[in-house]
């Protein structure tokens, strides 16, 4: 045997790894066996990750939007000109819709997902009304931004708009990024932009990049992105649009009849009908309700109409489907039909809706539907005998024909059976009828429907419903014939008793009904029976808004039957007292307390009647907690005896049922899903019959009531959530208020929507309106006719549903302030064009200030950097409620600054404001005793100083006193006191405020009347008319601002006279000294040079004057050098500035064409 | 905006006080004009009085007969008031509608109103205060209270009453009263003033007897007046209210005349409030109104309360009507689900009403 052992590789030695295991139990002990090492850090991360969880949250607020079939979320696309936002919307239309829009005018609707649509619409750059107007509906915003240039004007100032109008969900886009040419730069710019567009925005917002455009389209990789990202977006309500209706008009028609334009001439008012989607809060149905156009005004809905949605999504049409399979399957017929769940939209699901493009070739404009025919120089499309394909081929073909379609089968008969013979058409209708109808009779058991039909709504064009529309009588007309004629029903009673409930449900069927041909049958059967002798019964609900019934009618029809029924003989007997009685005094009095709610006290019978009616309290024993101590009247008699004892009994009584009862409602809390009504109904011998049904019905149909009583509890609101929602209870189930709030607003509207969905659909849309996501059409009269004429469809056209208190004018206190970047501050008193609500108005605030809440003092001007308030006369809106402020929107008279004057939010709506101005009225003292004085020129009449005695003065060294009483002679002189002796120069000044008055200016901003929509001017500015009549700013001389010039007073020595001197006691005697009469030395002294002295003086000038002769010289040549260096530099810089002129011109005859080709155009290539 | 049309003077108060909360101008036309002496009343001008001492900026105007009124209302601003009440009218005639503005204005309510205090058709103090405020606290006014300084008997009064309404309300709380409440317990205030206070324990006393027999707690606590906070007349009277789950009442209130026997007006009170409770569901006729207009101007959301069917009579379709009228909405009846009643639930979508006129902090 070999002794050469077998070498196995050794095994890897398992390497000592420092595992997260082994690190907590470094020194010993498991790290983790102490749950907090680091507390300090600790409680700092739970304050931050608290801090964020409470900065996601926002008030709760209820959406009123519906889930189930909301409308399309308004994408708007903002952007200066020329920054691509038609090339935009155009691929993104292509890429949802599959098509391609040569223009796009008004809004665009796609659908892009299962359950959410688009509508599209572009915004004139160069508008700022429009800008205002899309700020107020947009959802979301893609704001296009030139990647050269970065943010500009229009951008900014949209942002600001949008601000102020509850900040939409803005997505920017970068556009043009494919003009850099260095890549370093492009990522810089990127960078820069996206940073600069996050402090507009939020920090993170979403900034997208389209490089180039390839095709006239944006690249499709990018597009797709886009797309994407605008599908899963999510939308907060927003508080505006969370309280009003609103709509975005993408269709509109003239209705105004057009003899009546001939007649009446061109001038004449129109009534015009706009289309949309509404959104918001559900439009009242009742026609009259007020709404705002902004640009046009104020008008109330004639008419509204919901039609068949233009654009449904899958997920709609899908319901639609499933609703018809289920009535199918209902009649019996088994439609077999599998729905295969997709993940992606079907090319037949994705719609376009544009009316007012032209997709696929077809424009429906203001009055006309336009046909694309191609290109005008391409020749006639089409030539007889020369076909271009197979299908003219095929239509010339038919063309050509030489019988219809019925002549051709005029005699052929159709052959059921091979045996049978042929069956022909009959002549005779009737016949056919009376055949039908010996038919229906004869196999009765499977035709007609057992129910009403529901037409399928969708289906019908838009067009087709129009006409339908146009053709019908207007709503209110059918109304009246509603009133005059009510409904009724008749029902047999002699099958049941108790058929009230059942009474009013086949009315409701009936309503239904109504315009079903079948109607007349059941009419006419009816009208046999009511012969027979069976009574008319009446819908209380319809019967109360019939206000041609009186009252008093109203409830005699209703209740006339039911009283015979119940207690025939009795009340009979009373109806013929009634009847007599009725002239008497005593029913008139009645049935003037009945009708009036002045009086308060409902009307009682007599007491002995009530005594009769109360003998037996049983009659109300299910009312009380507790059992009542029912009795009967010999007890009561006996009992009368012993009061005292009884009460006490019944106390007793009364207090241990109480708790029982208590129990029992616990219970029921407990086990909900047992019949939970049986416990108080125990006595009741219903109740017992119903526990004796339970035990009879199958499992299934036990489960079924249980279900039902569930459902019936859940809408119990505060049954199944106790009060309130137990809010005050510390350990209910919600942690936080925010939860709470939320389980609320949950709720309710689970109610709101379980109790729309019992309603018909009639009485749906009364009481709840149109809601949000149906495609309606609004009709309004009197609309001036210049909006039909300069009618622009690249407008937009919004229609804004207004609440009740904006329908009333008054004064609106609002704090404001002037925006940061306008240039100027603003002018009390200047107009301003307000954009407050969904209107657009020109008004005169007035700016004031509180001094310490005394009082509201007049401010000239708006103050630099904080706010003041601004009161103004307008339409009210409800505080709270943010605006911006614009001086000027006329495109021609802006200066290319920042045009939004002022942001400012409103605060108090009033009637009246008490505002006031400071007035000083000056006067000058003219006569000053000790502490009085008279003063003079501050009234000019005695009797305007008796207004103001007694009112507080002031001088300016700061003397107190006070007005006393008019001086008689001259004539508004006055006497005064003062605290001290007041000097004959001091100014006395008296402070009093005068009230202002807020002119009652509005003026709304009818820009969509306008040919030229971005050139509307209101009332002027002050600055501009003083500059266009050249008047100058009026300036009080007083007013300004000069340089103190303090004299320094001069006073002259005492000079007394020598009479007076030598009169003066010694005392008081001058002391003079005598004046010097010898010369001082240095005036005796006088200097002779000689000598040395002479000889250095006279040397010392020589040196110096050569010096200074030097130094001229130099001086001299120091400057002839520096005029020729001048010459030169100024050489230079002419050639230089002559080099850039150069560069310039060659660089903007290449680049600077876009911004100038804009101007003129207002957009891109798009217009020509 | 062109004013809305009514006829007569019936619901003069209620379509004043509706006008004024949406805002929207009415006229009223044919004001007792068949009458002998046609036109306004006197409380009817002293109620416009007091209308245009509460709001701010409305307009009135009457014609010369009296028989029509224009009214466009202003803003409601409350404050700090005291109203005379003419001898015709009893201050319940005008403590009552202003219930309806108080909670939506600008500052709050006190009112001192002087005048009788009670009467045969119009609100008691006691009515107002256990009858109305209840139920406007279901509303969320929680902090409203009326005292009485002095009371007054017809006819010639003396008496004065506070008005305090501290809450001030955007909206009204959405209401959802689907079942019957069960009452739980019979409170009452029998007064008297300037007569023996033995008329009060007689009055309760007549009360009790009928009451007795229910089993219910019944609690009558008497309120006697004397000295010059009595008034100027004699008179007594006695309120009755039945206190429901969930703080749902109802009421009754008679008030004596000169040789009415005291007991009698206890029995009547009693036999009243039955017949009250079993003519109502959740609330009594009087208050039926106020729950209406509150629910009406909430939130626009839907609103559910039970009646029963004998509180649908000729006031409450007027008042229906009026609604409807001023504000366009429509109230839907519709039956309960139970077959062993006859009740039916008002549904109502409010009109999403806020109060405007505070001010923002």
């Amino acid at each position: 045997m070999s002794t050469i052992e077998q070498s196995n590789k050794a095994h890897r030695k398992t390497k000592e790894k420092n595992t997260a295991k082994k690190k907590l139990h470094t020194q010993g002990h498991n790290a983790k066996a102490f749950a907090v090492a680091a507390p300090g850090k600790m409680a700092r991360t739970m304050q931050r990750s608290s801090d964020v969880n409470e900065r996601k949250l926002h008030v709760p607020m209820i959406n009123r939007t519906p889930d189930d079939d909301p409308p399309p979320v308004i994408v708007a696309v903002v952007g200066p000109p020329g920054t691509g936002k038609t090339t935009l919307i155009k691929s993104l239309i292509r890429r949802l819709a599959k098509t391609t829009l040569s223009e796009i005018n008004g809004p665009v609707t796609v659908v892009s997902g299962k359950r959410r649509r688009l509508t599209f619409i572009e915004c004139p750059a160069d508008d700022l009304n429009s800008m205002v107007d899309i700020a107020k509906i947009a959802d979301l915003v893609l704001l296009l931004i030139d990647g050269n240039f970065g943010f500009e004007m229009e951008t900014m100032e949209f942002l600001n708009i949008a601000q102020h109008h509850g900040m939409p969900r803005v997505l920017g886009v970068t556009t043009h990024l494919d003009l850099f040419k260095s890549q370093s730069t492009l990522r810089a710019s990127k960078k820069r932009l996206k940073h600069r567009f996050w402090t507009e925005v939020y920090q993170g917002a979403k900034l997208f990049y389209l490089s180039g455009v390839i095709n006239g389209r944006y690249p499709d990789r990018e597009i797709l992105n886009l797309a994407r990202f605008i599908s899963v977006m999510k939308f907060r309500p927003l508080k505006w649009r969370n309280e009003h209706p609103y709509l975005l008009a993408d269709r509109f028609t003239d209705l105004t009849h057009p003899e009546l334009i001939e007649k009446e001439g061109i001038q004449v008012d129109r009534k015009v009908a706009l289309y949309g989607y509404l959104h918001g809060t559900p439009l009242p149905s009742a026609p009259g309700t007020r709404v705002h156009i902004p640009g046009i005004g104020d008008f109330s809905v004639a008419q509204v109409e919901k039609l068949p949605d233009p654009c449904p999504t899958p997920y709609f049409q899908q319901k639609l489907d499933e609703y018809e399979r289920e009535k199918m399957k209902e009649e019996g017929s088994a439609a077999k039909t599998t729905t295969r769940r997709r993940k992606r939209l079907d090319d037949k699901d994705k719609i376009i809706y544009a009316p007012m493009s032209d997709v696929g070739g077809v424009l429906v404009d203001k009055d006309a539907v336009y046909i694309d025919v191609g290109k005008k120089n391409e020749g006639p499309s089409f030539v007889p005998g020369e076909e271009k394909g197979e299908g003219e081929k095929l239509v010339t073909s038919l063309q050509a024909a030489e019988k219809s379609i019925a002549e051709k089968f005029d005699g052929v008969g159709l052959q059921l059976f091979s045996s049978s013979k042929e069956i022909h058409s009959v002549e005779n209708d009737d016949d056919e009828e009376e055949e039908d109808e010996e038919e229906d009779e004869s196999n009765a058991k499977n035709t007609g429907r057992s129910s009403l039909r529901r037409p399928k709504i969708h289906g019908k064009s838009v067009q087709e419903a129009d006409a339908d529309v146009d053709n019908l009588p207007s709503d209110d007309e059918e109304d009246l014939s509603q009133d005059r004629e009510p409904d009724t029903v008749e029902i047999d009673f002699g099958e049941s008793n108790r058929n009230e409930k059942l009474a009013l449900e086949t009315d409701s069927e009936f309503e239904l009904s109504d315009h079903d041909n079948e109607s007349w049958q059941r009419n006419s059967a009816s009208k046999l029976k009511a012969l027979n002798g069976d009574r008319r019964r009446w819908d209380i609900a319809k019967l109360i808004y019939m206000n041609n019934i009186s009252p008093n009618d109203c409830i005699k029809r209703w209740k006339g039957e039911d009283v015979d029924e119940d207690h025939e003989s009795e009340i009979e007997e009373e109806e013929e007292d009634f009847f007599q009685k009725r002239n008497g005094t005593a029913s008139n009095e009645k049935d003037a307390h009945e009708g009036d709610l002045e009086t308060f006290k409902p009307y009682f019978e007599t007491l002995d009647r009530l005594m009769q009616k109360w003998k037996k309290t049983d009659l109300l024993k299910d009312r009380f907690i507790g059992k009542p101590a029912f009795s009967n009247e010999d007890d009561a008699a006996a009992e009368e005896n012993n009061d005292d004892d009884e009460e006490v009994y019944g106390d007793f009584e009364d207090l241990e049922a109480a708790g029982d009862d208590a129990s029992e409602i616990n219970n029921n809390d407990g086990e909900s899903e047992n019949g939970e009504d049986e416990a108080n109904d125990s006595d009741d011998s219903f109740a017992d019959f119903d526990k004796e049904e339970v035990k009879d019905m199958t499992v299934s149909e036990e489960r079924e009531m249980n279900a039902s009583k569930k459902e019936k509890l859940r809408l119990q609101f505060e049954l199944e959530e106790g009060e309130n929602f137990k809010e005050d209870d510390p350990d209910n189930e919600y942690d936080t208020w925010y939860e709470l709030q939320k389980a609320k607003i949950a709720k309710q509207l689970d109610i709101n929507n379980t109790v729309y969905e019992n309603m018909t659909l009639e009485q749906r849309q009364k009481i709840e309106g149109f809601k949000a996501g149906s495609y309606v059409r609004i009709v309004f009269e009197k609309v001036p006719m210049e909006f039909i004429e300069n009618f622009d469809p690249k407008y937009p056209i919004v229609v804004g549903g207004l609440l009740p208190t904006e329908m009333k004018f008054g004064i609106i206190n609002a704090r404001l302030r002037r925006h940061r970047w306008h240039k100027k501050i603003l002018k009390t008193n200047d107009p301003l064009v307000l954009s407050l609500g969904w209107r657009r108005f020109q008004t005169l605030p007035v700016y004031t200030t509180s001094d310490s809440r005394t009082r509201n003092r007049l401010l000239k001007y708006t103050p630099e950097h904080t706010y003041c308030t601004a009161s103004f006369y307008g339409p009210l809106c409800s505080p709270n409620t943010p605006f911006v402020g614009i001086q000027i929107v006329a495109n021609s008279d802006t200066t290319g600054n920042f045009r939004i004057a002022a942001t400012g939010i409103v605060e108090e709506i009033d009637a009246t404001v008490e505002i006031v101005k400071k007035l000083k009225l000056i006067g000058y003292p003219y006569k000053i005793f000790k502490n009085t004085a008279f003063i003079k020129d501050m009234f000019s009449s005695a009797m305007e100083v008796a207004r103001f005695e007694g009112a507080q003065i002031k001088t300016v060294s700061g003397i107190r006193g006070e007005i006393k009483r008019a001086l008689s002679k001259p004539e508004g002189h006055f006497r005064a006191t003062f605290e001290d002796k007041i000097l004959l120069s001091d100014i006395v000044i008296l402070r009093s405020w005068y009230p202002v008055h807020i002119k009652r200016f509005y003026n709304p901003v009818t820009s969509l009347l306008m040919k030229q929509k971005t050139e509307w001017k209101g009332v002027r500015l002050t600055g501009q008319i003083r500059a266009e009549k050249g008047i100058a700013t009026p300036l009080n001389p007083d007013s300004a601002y000069k340089k103190v010039e303090r004299v320094t007073r001069h006073f002259n020595g005492l000079k007394v006279p020598k009479s007076i001197r030598e009169d003066l006691p010694y005392k008081s005697q001058i002391v003079q000294m005598k004046p010097r009469k010898d010369k001082t030395y240095l005036q005796k002294r006088a200097v002779v040079l000689g000598g040395e002295e002479k000889k250095a003086r006279a040397f010392m000038h020589n040196i110096l004057t050569l010096s200074k002769d030097k130094e001229n010289k130099r001086k001299d040549k120091k400057s002839e050098q520096r005029k020729e260096r001048l010459k030169k530099l100024a050489k230079l810089e002419e050639s230089k500035v002559q080099k850039d002129k150069e560069k310039k011109k060659e660089y903007f005859a290449k680049n600077g064409r876009k911004r100038s080709a804009s101007d003129d155009a207002g957009g891109s290539r798009k217009r020509r | 905006m062109a004013p809305l049309v009514f006829q007569g003077s019936e619901n003069f108060r209620l379509r004043l006080i509706l006008a004024t909360l949406a805002g929207k101008p009415i006229r009223i036309e044919n004001i007792r004009s068949n009458a002998l002496d046609p036109g306004l009343k006197d409380y009817h001008v002293s109620f416009l009085r007091l209308l245009e001492a509460v709001t701010n900026g409305s307009k009135m105007e009457i014609s010369y007969t009296g028989t029509t009124v224009i009214y466009t209302p202003g803003i409601i601003i409350g404050g700090s008031h005291s109203h005379k009440c003419p001898n015709s009218k009893p201050v319940g005639y005008f403590v009552e509608p202003l219930l309806y503005l108080a909670p939506f204005s600008k500052k709050k309510f006190s009112i001192v109103f002087k005048g009788i205090t009670a009467s045969h058709n119009d609100a008691g103090i006691e009515a107002i205060k256990w009858g109305m405020m209840p139920i406007m606290e279901k509303f969320g006014v929680r902090e409203c209270a009326l005292h009485t300084l002095k009371r007054g008997s017809p006819p010639n009064g003396g008496g004065e009453v506070h008005l305090i309404v501290d809450t001030l309300l955007a909206q009204p709380i959405t209401i959802h009263e689907l079942e019957r409440p069960k009452i739980m317990a019979i409170k009452g205030v029998s007064y008297s003033t300037r007569v023996s206070p033995s008329m009060v324990n007689r009055t309760i006393d007549g009360a009790r007897k009928v009451l007795r027999n229910i089993g219910c707690e019944v609690d009558i606590t008497a309120d006697v007046w004397r000295g010059e906070n009595s008034g100027n007349s004699p008179g007594w009277g006695i309120t009755l209210v039945s206190q429901g789950q969930r703080g749902w009442c109802t009421f009754s209130e008679v008030i004596g005349d000169a040789g009415e026997v005291p007991e009698e007006i206890g029995m009547k009170a009693a036999y009243s409030l039955l017949e009250e409770i079993s003519n109502s569901a959740v609330l009594g006729r009087p208050q039926l109104p106020l729950a209406i207009v509150f629910m009406v101007i909430g939130k626009e959301d839907i609103g559910r309360l039970r009646i029963s069917r004998a509180q649908i009579d000729e006031r409450f379709i007027q008042l229906l009507r009026d609604i409807k009228t001023v504000f366009g909405i429509e109230a839907f009846l519709k039956d309960v689900d139970d077959p062993d009643s006859d009740d039916f639930i008002v549904t109502i979508k409010g009109v999403g009403f806020t109060n405007t006129s505070k001010k923002i902090a």
